[in-house]
């Protein structure tokens, strides 16, 4: 599907967000559209979730336009949250509440109806179908991911937030989250994701930015990205087998010392 | 395109089944803390005609309420905002504010069983009987002081942000008030430290809570006990929204 036509769902414009004196993010500009899976790749503390944090309304921005669906997530934010789905990465849900309690709570609180019936069709969607009385502790990692993403789905998202999801995750786990966002990008949901898996970037995001020191220093495709870079000094030298990838890119562009 | 965003109606009736389902699950905790002003109250049965009905009744009633307060509120904040669950519902459209508010209302409820068990095992068991008023205001004065611990409580997770320091830090604290409180307000520490307990977060509560279970007993020093239930209540609140963080990071 061609996206640059379509519309944005998200709209990130000059974002500036500190702690105090230390600037974690510095005017980054961006936008992901309908249809797209957009990957936000940095290495630790580049300012990737000081970014999704304020995208998602958990931190307030010094400055900058947020535009969620339309929506300026600033001055409206709970419409803007009406309109994104979010998969925190460290997150968990009441663990004295079983599945089906959690879904429908979080049906409750997005406002969809959640019948009996719909509960064990989304029970069923996820192949969960005897766990619905589990409590979400007694789950699988790929089990607690599939129950987090179809919440986060609960909703109809026009814009799905996806922190780091595939941590964790053995392989059959890792391609059928794959096929679940390659999915939600051919019903056209803006997809944002976050992810160290350079693998995982080339694999399903349309679009990358790569972020440092709180600003983005690339954007494009992932083909894009290795055709630009591949005759940098910095990334012939990241490279291990001779044929660039964009791992390479990324070493290049964001060095080899190790980040906290 | 249009946003609908939720009702913040049907937002606290989702969080509200959810939190008393948490609390409905959590019923060993919820029995210890009925339990404790329980079992005070049917010992303390050969003081009733010494010290009084509404002394005995609302000395357990305060220590339940620092039970609510203390350890069961600041405990559930402290473990659902260090596994992330906070943070999860605040990305979705609910205001922060109705989080809190749902968790609050268990709290009530809490102190309205607190308050309803201890006057009924007060009356089966110590043969102590109040007024019809003063029930109704004992139950007014158990929310009013409720808050306080409620208060402190909120203070205590915004100052520490570990569950099980905050665990640890809220027994001790409630170990201390119970202790000092009880002996100060049978004047078994002394005068000085008696007058410490009177106007102390335990002792106004406290008197409150007896004034108000015999309101013909109501004087200027009970009213200036409400202020001070009021004030610590004040102060507490704003220290403790002020401190408080919604993830532990």
């Amino acid at each position: 599907m061609d996206q640059s036509t379509s519309p944005s769902v998200l709209q990130v414009e000059n974002l500036n967000v500190s702690y105090g004196s230390f600037h974690a993010v510095t005017q980054v500009s961006f936008d992901v559209k309908a249809g797209e899976i957009f990957g936000l790749l940095g290495p630790n503390g580049a300012g990737k979730t000081s970014t999704l944090s304020a995208v998602e309304g958990l931190l307030r921005p010094q400055s900058g336009t947020i535009m969620v669906a339309g929506v300026d997530a600033r001055q409206k934010p709970l419409h803007a949250r009406a309109n994104v789905g979010v998969q925190l990465q460290s997150t968990s849900f009441q663990p004295e509440l079983s599945v089906s309690e959690i879904l429908k709570l979080y049906a409750g609180i997005h406002g969809v109806e959640m019948s009996t019936q719909r509960l064990a069709q989304i029970l069923e969607t996820i192949k969960l179908q005897d766990a619905g009385g589990k409590k979400f502790g007694q789950l699988s990692g790929g089990q607690q991911q599939r129950v987090s993403l179809v919440i986060a789905l609960i909703h109809d998202p026009r814009l799905v937030l996806l922190d780091e999801p595939t941590t964790g995750l053995d392989p059959q786990s890792r391609r059928q989250l794959w096929e679940r966002m390659e999915d939600l990008r051919d019903k056209n949901h803006g997809i944002l994701l976050t992810t160290h898996s350079m693998e995982e970037a080339e694999a399903v995001c349309d679009r990358i930015a790569i972020i440092d020191h709180g600003k983005i220093i690339a954007i494009d495709t992932p083909q894009g990205l290795i055709e630009k870079h591949r005759n940098d000094a910095e990334v012939i030298s990241a490279s291990r087998k001779g044929k660039i990838t964009l791992e390479d890119v990324f070493i290049g562009l964001t060095g080899r010392a190790i980040r906290s | 395109m249009q946003t609908t965003i939720p009702s913040t109606s049907a937002v606290l009736s989702s969080l509200l089944r959810a939190d008393f389902t948490t609390q409905w699950r959590n019923r060993k905790s919820v029995i210890l803390v009925l339990l404790v002003p329980v079992i005070i109250l049917i010992s303390w049965k050969g003081l009733v005609d010494k010290l009084g009905g509404s002394f005995v009744l609302s000395n357990c009633i305060t220590i339940g309420l620092t039970a609510i307060g203390l350890m069961g509120y600041s405990n559930s904040i402290a473990r659902d905002r260090d596994k992330g669950v906070f943070q999860r519902l605040r990305v979705a459209p609910v205001p922060s504010w109705s989080i809190m508010a749902s968790r609050l209302i268990v709290q009530l409820v809490m102190i309205l069983l607190v308050t309803a068990a201890v006057f009924i095992v007060g009356h089966q068991v110590d043969k102590i009987t109040l007024s019809p008023a003063g029930y109704l205001f004992g139950f007014l004065a158990a929310f009013v002081g409720g808050a306080v611990y409620l208060a402190l409580g909120q203070v205590i997770v915004g100052l520490i942000k570990n569950p099980e320091t905050v665990n640890a830090v809220t027994r001790l604290v409630y170990f201390i008030f119970i202790m000092v409180g009880m002996f100060g307000e049978l004047g078994m520490l002394g005068h000085e430290l008696g007058e410490v307990v009177k106007w102390s977060p335990y002792g106004a509560v406290k008197r409150i809570l007896a004034a108000s279970m015999q309101p013909t007993t109501w004087t200027n020093d009970s009213t200036l006990s409400l202020l001070a239930t009021i004030g610590y209540t004040v102060v507490f609140t704003v220290l403790g929204i002020k401190w408080f963080k919604w993830n532990t990071k």
